[in-house]
């Protein structure tokens, strides 16, 4: 078995995919089908640039393989806008200045968002722990929480 | 074993499609064991793939094919038993986190499965693949000794299980051999008097190997006897370690009965640590001590709360 047929919905899309035994999530969102809103950080699970939706959960694309999502289901950033709008996560992102350099965001979109479709009203330590498998090296984390926190309504405690 | 060389931008290995190999996923554990029979030392055996990919991409293994156990739908179940908590070995560190069932008859392994990594790890990580990379440092090997857990193993012989603190001999070492896969993990199910603690201590507070971490569980008979204690450690010796005299020096006494600093002293004494990245042996001797004495007054004073506690550097 040389390759390995995949049948994969990416941000409401269904594609039939044949890759390589040790392709990873990462490679086949970024160089087949040229979603590279995902980013290639430190490809070991850390930094958290590679953050997609697997089937409602964030999981780094780079700790996955293709061969392992047959029938799954994955949103990426480019996934989160709708017919030209931005999704009001993104608006937040912008509206609390939470993009510096930019690198982290389309990871740090991914793990608000898997958190957000959860629970929409999570309080700051279930933000912050959502979070902690993402890395800013700009280091503007109290932005990022702000914007997400702008979104959440009243904590329920 | 090669570490990763520095500067990888020169020095990418090349992941991506290039690489033709075989890929497995049987539906049944009868059939995995059949491939893995048949199968050479290239065929990797993956379960959430949060270790081995990164073993790949930094060049330690070697890779000629993959058996997938994602499809086998019984390794993704916990089962809870009047005897036991059977958990099927693809149950991930996010399950054991957030099941109910697991946070009320096992919270100190519900405890340590929900600070390993980030949620990313934990929503792939699975608990047979923390068991089988058997890192010293794995956070769910302690609470699984601790637990008294039995680790089922399959191969083309049969099945056989082995008490988890028999399971480890060396860092990444275990007693299984090749052909055989681990399929479950079985934990009696504690008695209503069962208490415990769970304590990671890390040099920041997530996504953090641990620098040394403590799994606590004590089982009071009536009138608050200790019928059972257990002590163990992780990342402080080549294994997940118990220290087995604090069972000798501890049971049939009430816990006001004991000298906590002298049980401390026992773990100091019974750890084997080295000094790397994370910490030296001397620092690990000390907080091993602390730590030790920290969560007997937690369970002595709470009656057995679950804590998860770390520390601030």
């Amino acid at each position: 078995m040389e390759k390995v047929k995949v049948r994969l919905t990416v941000n409401g899309n269904s594609f039939c995919l044949e890759v390589g035994a040790k392709e990873r999530l990462l490679d086949t969102l970024r160089e087949q089908l040229r979603l590279t809103g995902v980013k290639e950080g430190c490809s070991i699970g850390e930094c958290g640039a590679c953050t997609v939706i697997l089937n409602g959960e964030a999981v780094n694309s780079c700790l996955v393989l293709t061969g392992q999502l047959d029938q799954s289901e994955v949103v990426t950033v480019e996934g989160l806008a709708q017919d030209g709008r931005l999704e009001p996560l993104q608006q937040a992102f912008i509206d609390h200045h939470a993009v510096q350099c930019g690198f982290c965001t389309p990871g740090m979109l991914m793990s608000a968002k898997a958190l957000l479709m959860k629970d929409p009203h999570p309080g700051r330590e279930q933000i912050k722990t959502a979070l902690e498998g993402n890395l800013c090296r700009c280091t503007g984390y109290q932005q990022i929480i702000e914007a997400i926190e702008s979104l959440t309504g009243p904590e329920r405690e | 074993m090669k570490r990763k060389l520095a500067g990888k931008q020169g020095n990418r290995p090349l992941i991506s499609g290039r690489d033709s190999n075989g890929y497995f996923l049987p539906e049944s554990l009868a059939e995995a064991v059949n491939l893995l029979g048949q199968a050479g030392e290239g065929l990797k055996v993956l379960a959430g793939g949060t270790d081995l990919l990164v073993d790949l991409y930094e060049r330690l293994i070697e890779v000629e094919g993959w058996l997938d156990l994602g499809l086998i739908p019984e390794l993704r179940e916990i089962k809870v038993r009047a005897e036991q908590i059977e958990i099927g070995a693809m149950v991930t560190h996010a399950q054991l986190e957030k099941s109910e069932n697991i946070k009320k008859t096992l919270p100190v392994l519900a405890a340590a499965a929900a600070e390993i990594g980030s949620p990313q790890i934990r929503n792939r990580g699975t608990i047979g693949g923390n068991v089988v990379t058997a890192s010293p440092a794995g956070d769910l090997l302690a609470p699984l000794i601790a637990y008294n857990a039995v680790l089922e193993l399959v191969g083309k012989d049969g099945v056989s299980r082995v008490p988890a603190g028999d399971f480890f001999c060396g860092p990444k070492q275990t007693i299984m051999k090749r052909g055989q896969l681990l399929s479950r993990v079985l934990i009696p199910r504690p008695s209503s008097g069962t208490i415990g603690c769970w304590i990671k201590i890390g040099k920041r507070k997530a996504l953090v190997i641990a620098s040394i971490s403590l799994a606590l569980v004590v089982r009071l008979a009536k009138g608050g006897v200790i019928a059972d204690i257990r002590a163990c450690f992780g990342a402080v010796a080549p294994t997940p370690l118990e220290i087995k005299a604090v069972r000798r020096l501890a049971g049939g006494k009430r816990l006001e009965q004991l000298d906590f600093s002298q049980v401390g002293e026992l773990a100091a004494a019974g750890i084997a640590p080295i000094d790397d990245l994370r910490g030296t042996a001397a620092y690990r001797r000390n907080v091993a001590r602390e730590l030790l004495i920290q969560a007997l007054e937690k369970v002595q004073s709470t009656g057995g709360e679950i804590i998860a506690d770390q520390a601030d550097c």
